[in-house]
């Protein structure tokens, strides 16, 4: 057996990647302190300068001497290194939506579901080199129930918040 | 307003590019080294952005508690997570899963600053998550699995 068919339904990949999830909520948490004492801009600015610093500080633990050849990656296209851009063009996206009639619950809820179709297309047809996998019914059927959770959460168990 | 429902749509696509972009650059890379070039360019941009609009420095920026700046050093985990699920459990389950952690640790972090608006709405809504979650683990034969073979192993 190969390690990719074993990986595929490993609890590990699973609770990592719903742990994942408690850090967004944090990082939210931290990013919203230094917008509401500077700006959107100011936050998002600080968050990628230090996670920069982070990162780096992180490399040179793990991959002591061998860093040169890791980050000089072979054989992954220049387009993969855009997710900065695509990141950073997301702040200001939202930034502008919050301050709209949309809101934050808005915000989130609309987002939200253009996450879960562009996941949907995304696994569909492979984008960006990513491996393709035809979601099933089960798959449908549990996007179906997060996503009526997540936007009882967002429209009404926050509170609009 | 239905531009800043486009706009709030395309966020959401943008942060599922993102994501699937990291994923791509990890499998060449690792997902920290994605994670790091993740933050430079996105620091890179900002920087320049800042220059022409302003606002890179506000004044009230001090003032701003110690914690506050750990956005940053989380947010490296959470890329480099990020990028390390999405090439194993693919888009739409990574997808569900942070958006499912997301959600159930916001209703936490808000039980314990002050009570939610609304505890039925909240409580109905961890339950509906948690039971995708479990739907979406509990999964059959090679079902949204790019190879076949195995489950039965690793069950």
């Amino acid at each position: 057996m190969t390690t990719e068919a074993a990986s595929s339904s490993n609890p590990a990949h699973f609770i990592a990647a719903f742990g994942t999830g408690g850090l967004l909520t944090l990082m939210v948490h931290f990013n919203g302190e230094l917008a509401h004492y500077g700006n959107a801009l100011f936050a998002s600015w600080t968050a990628h300068g230090t996670g920069t610093v982070a990162a780096i500080i992180l490399l040179l633990i793990f991959y002591r001497g061998r860093i040169s050849n890791r980050v000089k990656a072979s054989g992954a296209p220049l387009w993969a290194y855009l997710g900065g851009l695509s990141g950073a063009a997301t702040v200001i996206l939202t930034s502008t939506t919050v301050n709209s009639p949309l809101a934050l619950s808005g915000t989130l809820a609309l987002g939200l579901a253009g996450q879960v179709v562009f996941s949907v297309a995304a696994d569909r047809w492979g984008l960006f080199g990513l491996p393709k996998r035809r979601p099933d019914v089960r798959d449908m059927a549990a996007l179906g129930l997060v996503i009526s959770g997540s936007a009882l959460i967002i429209l009404f168990g926050r509170g609009g918040v | 307003m239905t531009l800043f429902i486009l706009l709030a749509c395309l966020a959401g696509v943008l942060v599922g590019v993102s994501r699937q972009l990291n994923g791509r650059l990890s499998m060449s890379t690792s997902p920290l080294v994605a994670s790091f070039w993740n933050h430079a360019v996105g620091f890179a941009i900002l920087t320049v952005l800042g220059f022409f609009v302003g606002g890179l420095l506000p004044s009230g920026a001090g003032n701003a508690p110690w914690y506050a700046y750990l956005g940053g050093p989380v947010g490296v985990i959470f890329v480099a997570a990020g990028s390390w699920a999405i090439s194993r459990i693919g888009a739409v389950n990574t997808a569900l899963l942070i958006i499912g952690g997301q959600m159930v640790s916001g209703v936490i972090l808000d039980f314990l600053q002050s009570a939610p608006a609304s505890l039925w709405a909240s409580t109905f809504g961890v339950a509906l998550i948690l039971g995708g979650m479990t739907i979406s683990r509990r999964r059959g034969k090679g079902a949204g699995t790019p190879q076949k073979a195995d489950v039965t192993l690793t069950e």
